[in-house]
Parts: C-alpha cells; sequence; structure tokens
C-alpha cells in the first residue's frame, strides 16, 4: 500500500453491507492510494484503474459541455454488483490545484441497499476533509 | 579462421547480456539493485544518472524520498493565486509544508509528497539510468520522508511508464505545447489545476516546464496538458489539433493494468478487512 494511513480512512466503508472493495484513487494520475478488499472484492488495481477512466472520460464531457456543474459521484449497475465512485474534494478557485482523489466502493448489489450506501460514501468523503 | 575480431567478439558477447539488450534496459539493473537493498533492510542513499540525476534515500529497507533533476521536488508549491497563474508567488520557495491543506485536507497533503516521490523514482528508472555505488551512511538530511514498500513503488513505475507510452503519440513530458491560436478558441470547462497550466502556457511550453514552474509531477502535469489538448484548448505544434486525429482516447488506465497482475491480485489481494497492496511484487509475478 503506497499510503497506509489512507487505508485506515477507508474503514467506515466495510461496513456498508454488501462491501467488496474499497480504494482511494489519484484521479489525475490513476496511482492507488490504499485499498481495502473483502474475500470476493474485485482486483483493486483493475477496479480502480476503470474508475479513474470512467471519471477522466466525465470529466472530458463535462468540460466540453462547459455548463458550470461538477460531478458528484458516479453509480454503475453491473449483474451481481454496485461501482460507487464519489470524488473526495473538489477544488473551489483559489483553494488548491492539487489532485483530486477518488473514492470508489464496490458491493454485492443483492445485499446493498443503494440509498443508504450512497448516503454512507457521502458522509464518509465528507469526513475526509475534516 | 574466423574472421571477427578477438575483441569485437568480445563485445558481441557482452552485448547479448548488457542491459541495453534487456526488456527495460538498465532501469532492470535498478529495479533488481532497489529490491536488494529492500531485502536487506538497508538505510542509505542510492544514487542514480542517466536522462539526469537523482538520488533514492531508503530507511529500513523502505524508500522514504526520490529526487530527479528533471522532476519537481517538495517545497516548491505555490498556493492561492499564485497557484492559478494570476501572481507572482516569490516567496513560496520558503514556505514548504506552510501551505495549508485544501480540499481533502491531510490525505491531499500525504499525496502531493508521494506523487512527487513516485514522480522523480519513474524519471530515475529510464533505459538510459544507471546507479553508482550505495552510500550507507549517507540519510537526507532534513525534509519530509514517506516510507514505502519499493515492490509497490516499482510497480507503480511500470504503470506509469505504460501510460507514458500511451500517451507518446499525442504528447510526452517534453512535447512543446502552445495554447491553441484560433481565434475562435471551444466552449471549455476547465479545473483550477488546469488553469494553472493554461495561465504559464506559452509557445515551447513542456508539460516538465510546467510541473517545474508549479511544482508538480511531471506525470501528473503531462495527463492534464493530454487532457487540455483534448479540450481543444492547448495544441502540439506540427500536430493535428484533437477531433482531427482520427484515433480515439489514448489514455487508458485500464489498459495500463497488466492482465497477468489482475490474475495474481484476484488470488492473493489482502482480505476480509485487512488493506492490500496497490499491486503485487513483480518478482511473485514471475514465479520466483
Amino acid at each position: 500500500m503506497i499510503l497506509p494511513e489512507a487505508g485506515d480512512l477507508l474503514t467506515p466503508a466495510t461496513a456498508i453491507d454488501g462491501f467488496r472493495l474499497g480504494c482511494l484513487i489519484d484521479a489525475s494520475t490513476g496511482l492507488v492510494l490504499a485499498a481495502v478488499q473483502a474475500a470476493d472484492g474485485p482486483a483493486p488495481p483493475t477496479a480502480a484503474a476503470g474508475a479513474a477512466d470512467v471519471v477522466n472520460v466525465l470529466t472530458l464531457l463535462n468540460g466540453k459541455l462547459a455548463t458550470g456543474e461538477i460531478l458528484e459521484d458516479v453509480m454503475i449497475t453491473f449483474s451481481d454488483s454496485f461501482f460507487m465512485v464519489r470524488p473526495v474534494g473538489h477544488d473551489p478557485v483559489g483553494q488548491n490545484t492539487g489532485p483530486r482523489i477518488l473514492l470508489l466502493v464496490v458491493t454485492d448489489r443483492h445485499r446493498t441497499n443503494l440509498a443508504m450506501a450512497h448516503r454512507s460514501l457521502r458522509d464518509l468523503c465528507a469526513g475526509f476533509l475534516a | 579462421m574466423s574472421q571477427v575480431s578477438g575483441r569485437s567478439r568480445v563485445r558481441q558477447l557482452a552485448d547479448s547480456v548488457w542491459p541495453g539488450r534487456t526488456v527495460n534496459g538498465y532501469a532492470n539493473l535498478i529495479a533488481a539493485r532497489l529490491r536488494k537493498l529492500a531485502d536487506e533492510g538497508s538505510t542509505g542513499m542510492l544514487p542514480v544518472s542517466g536522462r539526469g540525476d537523482g538520488a533514492v534515500f531508503f530507511r529500513g529497507g523502505r524508500v522514504v524520498y526520490a529526487e530527479s533533476s528533471r522532476t519537481a521536488r517538495p517545497g516548491l508549491h505555490p498556493s492561492g493565486l499564485a497557484a492559478l497563474g494570476l501572481t507572482h508567488d516569490e516567496g513560496h520557495a520558503g514556505e514548504a509544508g506552510l501551505v495549508a491543506p485544501g480540499p481533502g485536507g491531510a490525505l491531499a497533503g500525504m499525496l502531493e509528497l508521494t506523487e512527487l516521490i513516485v514522480d522523480a523514482l519513474a524519471d530515475l528508472l529510464c533505459r538510459e539510468s544507471r546507479y553508482a555505488k550505495f552510500r550507507p551512511a549517507q540519510v537526507r538530511p532534513a525534509g519530509p520522508e514517506r516510507p514505502m514498500p519499493v515492490e509497490e513503488l516499482l510497480a507503480e513505475v511500470q504503470r506509469r511508464h505504460e501510460v507514458q507510452r500511451q500517451l507518446a503519440a499525442v504528447v510526452t513530458a517534453d512535447s512543446a505545447v502552445t495554447l491553441n491560436p484560433s481565434l475562435d478558441p471551444p466552449l471549455a470547462q476547465v479545473s483550477p489545476a488546469q488553469w494553472a497550466l493554461l495561465a504559464r502556457a506559452a509557445d515551447g511550453t513542456t508539460p516538465r516546464g510546467l510541473a517545474l514552474q508549479i511544482g508538480r509531477s511531471v506525470f501528473g502535469t503531462t495527463i492534464e496538458v493530454y487532457r487540455l489538448l483534448e479540450l481543444g484548448l492547448l495544441v502540439v505544434p506540427g500536430r493535428p489539433p484533437a477531433g482531427h486525429r482520427g484515433s480515439g482516447t489514448a489514455l487508458s488506465f485500464l489498459r495500463a493494468v497488466p492482465a497477468e497482475r489482475r490474475d495474481d491480485d484476484e488470488g492473493e489481494g489482502a482480505r476480509a478487512g485487512s488493506e492490500s497492496g496497490a499491486g503485487l511484487p513483480a518478482r511473485r509475478r514471475r514465479g520466483k
């Protein structure tokens, strides 16, 4: 693990019902900072790379649309799992030009309440900013 | 009787085992040296030279810091309006560590240092680089350190080199880029990080030059420049602008993940509440 301290931040995500994988990813470079995995979790490097690619494409889309909006989260539904991606912090003008960090959580679709999981992720990301 | 002179014959034999003939040139030898130092739990400094000069610092078998003359170092980090290129921040070099963490708080702070270390290591581990004698007594005199396992760093460096290979068709860290000279620039929305690059982009600027100016990772800046090329805000002189290249998106982090690593990770990744590494040791992947 590149950033062991970041791994500790992911511990609350393991409490989500059906949790399979949690990753913190540097969206600008695709670097996996930390990952926590359940027994049936997908491979962290692959899942993280896919999530970073998805966000990259959506960021390009947003950049070309130029509507002034920001990406809040991405929910992907597979037949057996949910992929949830959420930027940990946005860069308000004048504050920081640093890298943006993504939180990826993969859960078992049949055991996860999506609304509750969504809320948990939002709270978790808010905790990162503290 | 052979018509090949003895000296040429020796050269031929040497060529067959020289690192220049290996898959990744001298970088393979440096990686092997780093692994050995990690296995021995070494503390000290390994000087490396090649395209640039630099060093890798060890403490207890872990890499705690790396620097290269071709990448940015911690502490040269403009903040506020200067970060956006709107004012000159002449005093920022002396304010290392005093910049208040932005969104992401401490996590972003940790990542910034980590990114610069990985960036330097990726630059040092190139085909042309060679290492000098390890200096056990020489530790980093002062400044921030971040202990990281060698195997995970090497896996990350390998991934970055693959991403750089993808991007090479469009832009490299040393490609000259310039603002789109069109009188009717495309409508686009950019992030503050991208704006900081646009504000500094001038004729002949390179991603590496921009990264050094703002104290950011060369690898990350090259990717950000690529995104600005895709948005049509920057152009590489002599190359067709985005939308006219005919090929799809060059950048894919997914394509940079080796297939064998995925399989291994599924079998050996950390499980059930434990922590997982970002990549498996290449050595184990090869079955050692």
